[in-house]
């Protein structure tokens, strides 16, 4: 039968697929030509829209998890939030080997001259620190509060994140204003939370 | 026995106007592409004869030798967002540009004004294959196989007045069929201007095909612009309307964004964009990057219209 703890694994196991998949595909279509004229580019852009997206979805999981009540969805929020990380460094690493060619004279230059590189950088490396302290250990040596705390950086990485694509969006807003409504309306809802809980 | 009543219809069962509106289209297209088909003699126009010799034009002096972008990548990875702003779009939705009939309005300073059928523009005995560089501002770059004849000809058989200092050129404007100008992304129709000695430099073209064959849709057809010295933008696609004038034009995307996109937009590795930078380039269907020229490389050519410019004033 299907009792609440298989749902629970099978919702992690859903995630594992959902976020290392498309890695599959992606590895595919390089090497079958896929990806169009400019195949770096689209695997620059491809990362960097799954990744932000991941970074979202993993913040979406705790109000899932108050509307609901279901703990799955907090039993893979780790998990997807250390997916959000490898996706957006796998962005990082294929701007710069893909589209810059470890050229480092050039990625220094782009990263002081080009304003949204700038924010996405900062987003990346404000998620670092969260990695470091994702495991059960780090939050009890931390203790709750601070680790909450700290962690509530994912709203300010994912602010630089979604920052980042809209300076870099040429004309067309609307994929990107997607991106800034769910970024909104999370924020908005964990605002919400703490007028509700009247503590933060 | 309880009266019959008719069931109300709900909303969501009638039929929206528009798509009722384009059914009759369908219809009026469909009786109309049956009489055709009855009689093929008749009604369909067969191709012009330039057309046809397009892969048989003599090549020009003015040609780069370096090798060419593949027809699969120069087709497949456009900027033309009259079809959507994605690269494939314009593949994709390629079908939406109906080019035929197609008329090209000539106005503004010139003696002999006029709206021509496209065949009427096109003399055969001036087409040239053209193999220039296109340097995209999105820091990427083509060498394309153009067919065409220099914009001075078509200009000169017009007879520019003496107040004739700028050309403004306009794209078709068809949101019925042209998905991407159901958006106001930019200000349709795309608009784009050279000065007019930029307009007569014997490198200003007029493309009507590629790689021998006519302009696929997707690269602006039937008729576009390409001045190699500038970033693609100013190389305005599918032109229904030449106008000469005294006044400086605004070009579409200088409107929607002064900062980023000059009247001029010279390609100029020395003055950056903020979303890219301009000194290297991606040249399409290679790996690497190389060193963006000034000018796209045609700074012998050019170089000289723009003496005592401020080129970062005026990019």
């Amino acid at each position: 039968m299907f009792n609440k703890k298989t749902a629970i694994n099978a919702f992690r196991l859903l995630v594992l697929v959902a976020c290392a998949g498309p890695a599959l595909w992606l590895g595919w279509a390089w090497t079958q030509a896929e990806l169009g004229a400019n195949p770096a580019e689209a695997v620059v852009h491809f990362t960097g829209r799954f990744g932000l997206g991941l970074l979202l979805a993993t913040i979406a999981l705790g109000p899932a998890f108050r509307l609901t009540g279901w703990v799955g969805f907090m039993a893979a929020r780790r998990q997807m939030g250390l997916w959000a990380f490898v996706w957006l460094c796998g962005h990082a690493l294929a701007w710069m080997g893909l589209d810059q060619y470890w050229d480092w004279p050039w990625i220094w230059q782009d990263l002081w001259g080009l304003e949204y590189v700038r924010y996405g950088v900062a987003g990346l490396l404000l998620l670092v620190p969260l990695v470091l302290t994702s495991f059960r250990a780090a939050q009890q040596a931390m203790g709750k509060v601070a680790w909450q705390w700290l962690h509530r950086l994912v709203y300010v990485s994912a602010t630089l994140g979604v920052a980042h694509f809209w300076i870099l969006t040429r004309a067309d807003y609307r994929d990107v204003t997607l991106f800034a409504i769910v970024l909104a309306a999370l924020v908005a809802f964990r605002l919400g939370c703490v007028a509700v809980d009247r503590r933060w | 026995m309880a009266r019959y009543r008719y069931p109300k219809i709900p909303e969501s069962e009638v039929t929206p106007e528009p798509l009722y509106r384009a059914r009759r289209k369908f219809l009026r297209q469909s009786a109309g592409l049956a009489v055709a088909a009855a009689a093929p003699g008749l009604l369909i126009k067969p191709a012009a004869a330039w057309q046809g010799g397009l892969d048989a034009v003599p090549e020009s002096d003015l040609s780069t030798d370096e090798s060419l972008t593949s027809l699969d990548d120069i087709t497949s990875y456009n900027n033309f967002y009259e079809l959507g702003t994605r690269k494939r779009d314009p593949s994709d939705w390629a079908h939406q540009l109906q080019t035929d009939p197609w008329t090209l309005s000539i106005e503004g300073e010139v003696n002999k004004p006029g709206k021509l059928d496209l065949d009427d523009v096109i003399r055969p005995d001036e087409l040239e294959e053209r193999i220039y560089r296109l340097r995209c501002v999105e820091a990427w770059s083509m060498v394309i196989p153009w067919v065409g004849f220099e914009l001075r000809k078509l200009l000169e058989r017009h007879e520019p007045t003496s107040r004739a200092k700028y050309v403004v050129f306009e794209s078709i404007y068809d949101p019925d069929n042209l998905r991407g100008q159901r958006r106001d992304i930019i200000d349709w129709p795309y608009r784009e201007g050279l000065r007019m000695d930029e307009a007569m430099h014997p490198l200003t073209l007029l493309a009507v095909g590629l790689y021998g064959k006519p302009m696929p849709n997707q690269n602006g057809a039937p008729i576009r612009l390409v001045v190699p010295w500038k970033y693609g933008f100013k190389s305005i696609k599918s032109i229904v309307r030449i106008r000469l004038q005294e006044e400086q034009p605004m070009s579409a995307w200088e409107e929607k964004s002064p900062e980023e996109y000059g009247f001029y937009a010279n390609v100029n590795p020395h003055v950056d964009h903020p979303r890219w930078s301009q000194a290297r380039e991606r040249r399409i269907g290679e790996s690497g990057r190389r060193e963006t020229l000034m000018f796209n490389g045609y700074e012998d050519e050019v170089a000289h219209l723009y003496e005592g410019m401020d080129l970062e004033k005026y990019f």
